[in-house]
């Protein structure tokens, strides 16, 4: 086992037991960073593997969110029901926003991304066809049931985030050893050199974005869970910038580094609370100074992911 | 068509604002190829610093045309300085490294700004003086033009006049124009790239300055995040005349105060940033570079 291995067991075996320790207080910023890990993990297969500049993430973390309340407190859905539509909508979302403007080169589309979180927003708020409940939102999402249990205590909505959390991992680590992965990777070195080998950039570009909607929705159906109640502030154009900085702060296409990225934009924040007003002044400072002291990142990936094998004939072939 | 010509003056005016905050987007990115998101917050901030150089200097008594003259001119010059601050502290150290750390230093440091404002100012909504400008309107036959939107609409196409002739007829905006293009090769022909980073950010903020004054006066309302609404719309306006452009962030934002007025004159105000950004998106789909924006070939 080498050092990596042990780090991520470490961790995953430390967020298992950490129900058992803590207090309601301290479960529910479990909660928050598991969720907020998988939004985070998904914006980096967007923004850190494929290098899209995408600043509207929230959107589909907010129709996943939307797409469990609505159906369940419009429609009648079990919750358990709604997760497939929290997952299909968004990429359905995705494939049909980002498939205009994937040729956009890295300022254009990131302000395109923009301008879709804010009409997103604006969608919420107005309450068109009256589903999406306005400023306020819905509130009243039931409890997951499953086989006649109700899993309503925070401990189980822990257990629900956590194991999105290693289906997320799981998810990535396959993409890092498949050919999907790689013409990522590839794409984000060097556009043309890709184009030119072949490699068919609005389609992985496509790929990418639709997986990462649909880890997004999922996190979203889970985030509805956590609180019963959806309202728009959380999925505004605010909180994509949060999760576009994660991943650059922490250091993109870098696990550890998205997961301190979370750590540092989402959970120091709640523990902070005593500094209340001065809070995002603090934290635009740290953003400003990370980048300036550590332009790639707080902790980044290690010479990009060059599969074990290469490593090994490179060192063979001295 | 009272109502069209109404919403036409009405449209310049916003035109105006649009564009002289756009005009500070698009040097900025014209040099260094990176969105400064803060620019939007400092033209907040400069609202807020008239507003305290007016109670402060001036009470709420009787203002005079000199009294004007000095709260823009001390305005823009502290505001400068601060644009200045930010350039030298969030971008100058993140010149040579990826490009996306520049946008999250441009974040942070907005919401630096953003938020220093909340602190300094207090997180509720201040009202900008009504009498700083004449409250005289004029009537052309069912057409109103205030004074103000007078003074915002002549003082703003001087400006720009200004910065035109200075970017193509003064050996600084040579410069500036051979910095947009080619930094190195800038470099190489003795140009002091530092410099041309500095002027620019001084015109820029100052520029804005003046528009996030104008903003204060016209409107009034001033909140600490108006800072976004107000530099999302003017970036925008800089997309659509082609970022990288002044001339174009000029026509652009003109063209951006007329659409919001039309529509919200005659569609909806509830739907107004949709529409702003349906037009920004297909304007990026049709034509990426803009309007007036030249096309030009990705670099291998």
């Amino acid at each position: 086992m080498n050092k990596n291995t042990i780090i991520a067991l470490t961790f995953i075996i430390v967020m298992a037991f950490f129900p058992l320790i803590a207090d309601s207080a301290w479960l529910g910023i479990g909660i928050t960073f598991l969720i907020f890990a998988c939004v985070a993990f998904s914006q980096d297969i967007i923004l850190g593997r494929a290098g899209i500049f995408n600043m509207g993430h929230a959107i589909f973390f907010g129709i996943g969110a939307y797409a469990t309340a609505i159906l369940n407190v419009q429609f009648g859905f079990e919750i358990i029901a709604t997760i497939p539509f929290a997952i299909i909508l968004p990429v359905i979302a995705a494939i049909v926003l980002a498939g205009p403007i994937i040729h956009l080169r890295g300022d254009y589309l990131l302000v395109a991304t923009i301008g879709f979180n804010i009409i997103f927003e604006q969608v919420l708020k107005n309450n068109p066809g009256d589903i999406t409940g306005g400023p306020n939102g819905i509130f009243g999402i039931d409890v997951v049931r499953v086989f006649g249990y109700e899993l309503f205590s925070d401990t189980a909505i822990y257990y629900i985030a956590f194991g999105l959390l290693l289906i997320t991992l799981l998810i990535i680590r396959n993409l890092d050893n498949s050919r999907y992965g790689r013409a990522l990777f590839y794409i984000n070195k060097d556009e043309i050199a890709a184009k030119s080998m072949g490699i068919n950039i609005p389609y992985y570009k496509l790929f990418a974005f639709a997986l990462g909607a649909a880890i997004a929705g999922a996190a979203g159906s889970v985030f509805a869970i956590q609180y019963s109640a959806v309202s728009p502030e959380s999925f505004n154009f605010m909180q994509s910038v949060m999760f576009f900085a994660i991943v650059l702060v922490g250091g993109s296409a870098s696990l550890p580094g998205v997961l301190i990225g979370t750590f540092v934009m989402f959970v120091l924040p709640e523990l902070f609370t005593e500094f209340n007003e001065a809070r995002y002044l603090i934290f635009g400072a740290a953003m400003v100074l990370t980048m300036v002291l550590r332009p790639n990142g707080v902790w980044p990936a290690s010479f990009g992911n060059i599969p074990k094998y290469l490593k090994e004939k490179v060192k063979g072939a001295k | 068509m009272d109502i069209f010509l109404q919403q036409l003056i009405n449209g310049l005016t916003i035109g105006s604002l649009y564009a002289l905050v756009a005009l500070g987007y698009t040097m900025v990115y014209g040099v260094m190829k990176l969105i400064n998101f803060a620019h939007g917050d400092l033209v907040a901030f400069s609202a807020y610093v008239g507003l305290t150089v007016f109670t402060q200097f001036f009470g709420s008594g009787a203002t005079s045309f000199v009294s004007v003259i000095i709260i823009f001119i001390v305005t823009s010059i502290i505001v400068a300085f601060v644009g200045v601050l930010l350039e030298r502290l969030a971008y100058r150290p993140l010149r040579t490294a990826p490009r996306l750390s520049a946008v999250v230093s441009a974040l942070g440091a907005s919401l630096v700004i953003q938020n220093g404002i909340m602190l300094i100012w207090g997180p509720n909504m201040q009202i900008f003086p009504a009498d700083l400008l004449p409250s005289t309107t004029w009537n052309f036959g069912g057409v109103i033009i205030s004074y103000t939107q007078f003074v915002i609409l002549i003082l703003s196409a001087v400006l720009m006049a200004a910065l035109y002739i200075f970017i193509n007829k003064t050996k600084m905006g040579t410069a500036i124009r051979a910095s947009a293009i080619d930094q190195d090769a800038a470099k190489l022909m003795g140009i002091n790239v530092n410099r041309v980073i500095v002027i620019i950010f001084v015109i820029g903020s100052m520029l804005g300055a003046i528009g996030g004054l104008f903003i204060g006066i016209y409107y009034r309302a001033l909140t600490f995040d108006m800072g976004w609404l107000y530099g999302l719309n003017a970036f925008i306006a800089a997309i659509i005349g082609g970022i990288g452009s002044i001339p174009g962030a000029m026509l652009g934002g003109l063209m951006l105060g007329l659409f919001n007025a039309l529509i919200a004159g005659y569609i909806s105000t509830e739907w107004a940033e949709t529409f702003t950004f349906v037009l920004l998106i297909l304007i990026l789909i049709v034509r990426p570079t803009g309007l007036l924006g030249e096309k030009t070939a990705e670099k291998v």
